[in-house]
């Protein structure tokens, strides 16, 4: 019988730690500027200026370490969003806080310029966006004391659709170099990486964890259904709250710095929950890991793939993440009919 | 400032046959209400002193121009309001046929509105579309002698800096995400004319998206800077302390339409390049056109 | 000796309507009490009531002699465990899984399950007779055998009070015997169960009283041989039945064909 101990937890998250670490070396010495390994390890180590150390240490270095973060804040945020909606296909975007999000940051690209804003006040403001969405979502969800999960969705659908509106309002009147702005933070791009917003990320991520991890086998709990969870001594309301708040900021984070970027939150948490199962306690980790591990190979495969050029991040994470994700609702669709 | 991404020569030739085509049901007169739905073709409408006859523009020439301000506006590059344009009863519409704008131009046309689409990409083609446009304005002398002074001021660059050492140049149009000036351009020929080596040359398109990484290893000893934002330039470059132009006094912010627009003041924009990159006056031959506007410190990216 | 359940003039509402009205059941110790009625008479909220799914509109709920709402969440969850009826799970749980996460309500703050509790999982699958099915995902089994592990999780969370609705639904017949044989076992062992079924002939044979509930009030509540009378189930269910008794004294109901013109229980 498979029973979760700590010591598989310590392995498992053991191997996951190191693939890590494979991810973020392949990320520092993988680039468009064709770095070699010894420029890269001397960049690295060694205390000269040049190329390759601004290269290596202040393009790279920042970039690798935003990736991780991100990447592991959505998955983190996909597997809670998935416990919350009882629903394995359910994304981090599907609540509306990204779209929230976005619509804060898109108004700055579009608008900024006029008052004076410059690209600094993107992240602010989306993340501002992503706030004001939670407590609409709570005000409007929460009508009667109840977060029921039926409710949360449909009204994510409503605020999703009102901010695309928006935001495509926004773009058709936008300039030319804010429309490409507009259209590469759609799609999810980490090139706006830097020391100061990698820490802004690392402490929503530090906080969500934080907030997350104590409740892992509740949301093994809460599996069962609502009833039997509380029959089993949950405090779903409670749990609803504290997973929305923690998914809001680990969502509003994100978003606010890569953009829309997709299929991770969706993607990492069902492999790790084909190959490791869905325990909670394992699973949150894991995906936090998983998901930094993942996002970091997509961002270099699109940072290196032209030379000279960069693709967005987002462009790489649907390339792969639609086609596995087909694959993973046809295996959902199968298990569901014989159940 | 164009588009990063511009149309094909082919399309540009095809524009020129169509407009071809158009002349031939031009009237004699020429026209007196015109309409410019692009901030390079109403520089080159002002700079041939026809101000008197337009009617109207689009938001970014109202931006660039103080001139023109005070016109009727039409809309933005993307989406000119139809309506508008029409309302305006012009007898002219100048435009630069981008991907929104090559089906207005038809729409306009089946109207029986004359139209003339341009789209300039090399340094002759920008001479030729003056000329044009001064032709069709009846004011073909003027533009004559204004091309002319373009074209003088780039032999003149050449002359200049012909035995000088050729620094690596890059021209950045935005920051982020970073676009440069690239193979395709008139801005690319202007470069190497003022005696500088595009490094944005390794590019074929005109305005490609390059990653940082590119830029820190092509070691530009002159980043020519004419984003938006020209204030924070110094610190955004500064970030990468290897960049040789950090240390030769080579981050030079240029006004964002000064270099970057293909109209009627090119001969400026070599005289600002030669001073940018080699630190030399280029002395340009006085000329009867009328008096120069202050470039207007860019408000929006253009 | 206190009972280890008790409902005290208990009301329930959903909504505007009154789902149960005034409803008096004390659980005795060691006792296996069955709840029948017409669908919509109340049986299921009133599991719902016991387990503080639901509170009650008016009245009071005891457990182990102490009003509901003094309890804690997880001391409840100790005292009282549910089967419930339906079991959509999500995700790919595996049954050994799914019967360890009723030792639940007595983990340690760090959540991870102690080698006794994964022996007391194992005794409950064992006990169940579903020990084979240890590692096959939940999705993969019949509606019967995911009852099957329902009860076993109910049992590995280790009750004094088990609260079972329809839990011979899916069954086939030996289960279905196997299931009250299993229910009485562990009510000799001290506990109490609450048994909602529709299985009139079973529950008569296993239970040691009956509580026959109709629109939201008790109708009758005793020995199956008191409650089960042709006068009860005509109030209750709207039928005409005979009433037969077995060899061991538990009554047999015979439905008798309904007269076409006469509808089942929408005049009362």
């Amino acid at each position: 019988m498979r029973v979760l101990t700590r010591r598989r937890l310590a392995g498992v998250l053991g191997v996951l730690a190191l693939l890590l670490g494979l991810a973020l070396v392949f990320g520092l010495g993988v680039g468009p500027s064709g770095l070699a390994p010894g420029d890269v390890l001397r960049a690295l180590f060694g205390h000269e200026g040049g190329p390759a150390a601004d290269i290596v240490l202040r393009v790279r270095l920042p970039r690798v370490a935003l990736a991780a973060l991100v990447g592991a804040s959505l998955s983190v945020a996909g597997v809670l969003f998935q416990a919350l909606l009882r629903n394995a296909l359910a994304d981090p975007y599907v609540l509306g806080v990204s779209g929230g999000a976005a619509l804060g940051g898109i108004l700055v690209l579009g608008f900024g310029s006029a008052l004076g804003l410059g690209y600094g006040a993107v992240p602010p403001a989306a993340f501002a966006g992503a706030v004001i969405t939670t407590l609409l979502l709570f005000l409007v969800s929460g009508f009667q004391g109840r977060l029921s999960p039926t409710t949360l969705l449909l009204t994510g659908v409503v605020f999703n659709a009102f901010a695309s509106a928006a935001i495509v309002f926004v773009a058709s009147l936008a300039g030319l170099t804010e429309g490409a702005s507009i259209f590469l933070w759609l799609i999810g791009n980490l090139s706006a990486a830097r020391a100061d917003v990698a820490g802004f990320v690392a402490a929503f991520l530090v906080l969500g964890l934080a907030c997350a991890l104590p409740l892992a086998r509740r949301l093994d709990l809460l599996a069962l259904g609502e009833e039997s969870a509380l029959q089993l001594g949950v405090d779903v309301e409670r749990v609803r709250r504290v997973l929305l708040l923690a998914t809001s900021l680990l969502v509003g984070a994100a978003v606010s710095v890569a953009g829309l970027v997709g299929f991770v939150g969706l993607i990492v948490p069902h492999l790790l929950r084909l190959v490791l199962g869905p325990d909670h306690r394992l699973l949150l980790p894991a995906s936090a890991l998983g998901g930094a591990s993942f996002l970091v190979l997509c961002d270099t495969l699109a940072r290196s793939l032209l030379p000279g050029r960069e693709l967005p991040v987002g462009a790489i994470t649907a390339l792969a993440g639609g086609p596995l994700f087909l694959w993973l609702l046809r295996r959902e669709q199968a298990r569901r009919l014989a159940a | 400032m164009r588009r990063p991404a511009a149309p094909s020569r082919r399309l540009a030739l095809a524009a020129t046959l169509l407009l071809g085509l158009a002349a031939r049901r031009a009237v004699a007169v020429p026209p007196a209400r015109v309409v410019s739905l692009n901030p390079s073709l109403t520089a080159m409408v002002l700079a041939l002193g026809a101000r008197d006859r337009l009617v109207g523009v689009d938001d970014f020439s109202a931006r660039q121009e103080p001139e023109v301000a005070s016109l009727p506006r039409v809309g933005g590059l993307y989406n000119p309001s139809l309506e508008a344009v029409v309302a305006l009863r012009p007898d002219l519409v100048l435009l630069v046929p981008s991907a929104e704008q090559r089906d207005f131009r038809e729409r306009l046309a089946a109207l029986g509105i004359r139209v003339l689409a341009l789209d300039p990409l090399r340094f002759d083609e920008v001479l030729a579309a003056l000329e044009r446009v001064g032709e069709v304005l009846g004011r073909a002398d003027a533009a004559r002698a204004r091309a002319g002074a373009e074209r003088r001021a780039l032999e003149l660059a050449r002359e200049l800096t012909a035995g000088l050492p050729r620094p690596r140049v890059v021209l950045v149009l935005q920051r982020d995400p970073l676009y440069v000036a690239g193979g395709g351009s008139f801005i690319d020929e202007m470069i190497e004319a003022a005696g500088g080596r595009n490094l944005g040359a390794a590019f074929a398109e005109p305005y490609p998206r390059v990653a940082e990484e590119w830029l820190i290893a092509a070691a530009p000893e002159r980043i020519l800077d004419s984003s938006s934002e020209p204030g924070a330039a110094r610190a955004f470059w500064s970030r990468w302390p290897s960049l040789p132009a950090l240390t030769q006094h080579g981050v030079v912010v240029l006004p964002a339409g000064l270099v970057t627009l293909p109209g009627p003041w090119l001969d400026r924009a070599l005289a600002a390049l030669v001073r940018a990159i080699h630190g030399v006056e280029l002395a340009l031959p006085a000329d009867d056109a009328p008096a120069p506007r202050a470039a207007p410190p860019p408000k929006a990216a253009p | 000796m206190t009972a280890p359940l008790a409902f005290e003039g208990v009301e329930a509402r959903l909504g505007e309507r009154r789902v149960l009205r005034g409803v008096d059941l004390a659980l005795a110790p060691g006792e296996v009490l069955g709840v029948l009625g017409a669908n919509g008479a109340g049986k299921t909220t009133l599991l719902r009531v016991a387990s503080r799914v639901l509170r009650p509109s008016a009245g009071r709920v005891i457990v182990g002699g102490q009003p509901i709402e003094r309890i804690g969440r997880r001391a409840l969850a100790r005292a009282l465990a549910v089967v419930p009826q339906e079991s959509f799970v999500p995700f790919a749980f595996r049954v050994g899984e799914v019967v360890l996460m009723g030792r639940a309500p007595h983990l340690g703050l760090l959540g991870f399950e102690s080698p006794s509790d994964v022996t007391r999982a194992c005794d409950a699958m064992e006990r169940v007779g579903i020990a084979a099915l240890a590692d096959r995902p939940l999705s993969g089994l019949s509606g019967g055998e995911r009852q099957l592990v329902m009860l076993a999780r109910a049992l590995a969370q280790d009750p004094e009070v088990l609260l079972l609705d329809e839990p011979t639904a899916f069954l086939d017949l030996r289960h279905r015997v196997e299931v009250l044989e299993l229910v009485r076992a562990v009510t000799r062992e001290g506990r109490s169960a609450l048994v909602v079924s529709h299985d009139l002939a079973l529950v008569a044979r296993f239970c040691d009283r009956l509580a026959l509930l109709a629109e939201g009030r008790i109708l009758a509540i005793g020995r199956p041989a008191e409650v089960l009378t042709p006068e009860r189930l005509r109030q209750a269910f709207g039928i005409e039945a005979d009433v037969l008794a077995a060899p061991d004294g538990s009554p047999i109901v015979l439905p008798r064909a309904s007269a076409p013109a006469a509808p089942t229980g929408a005049d009362r």
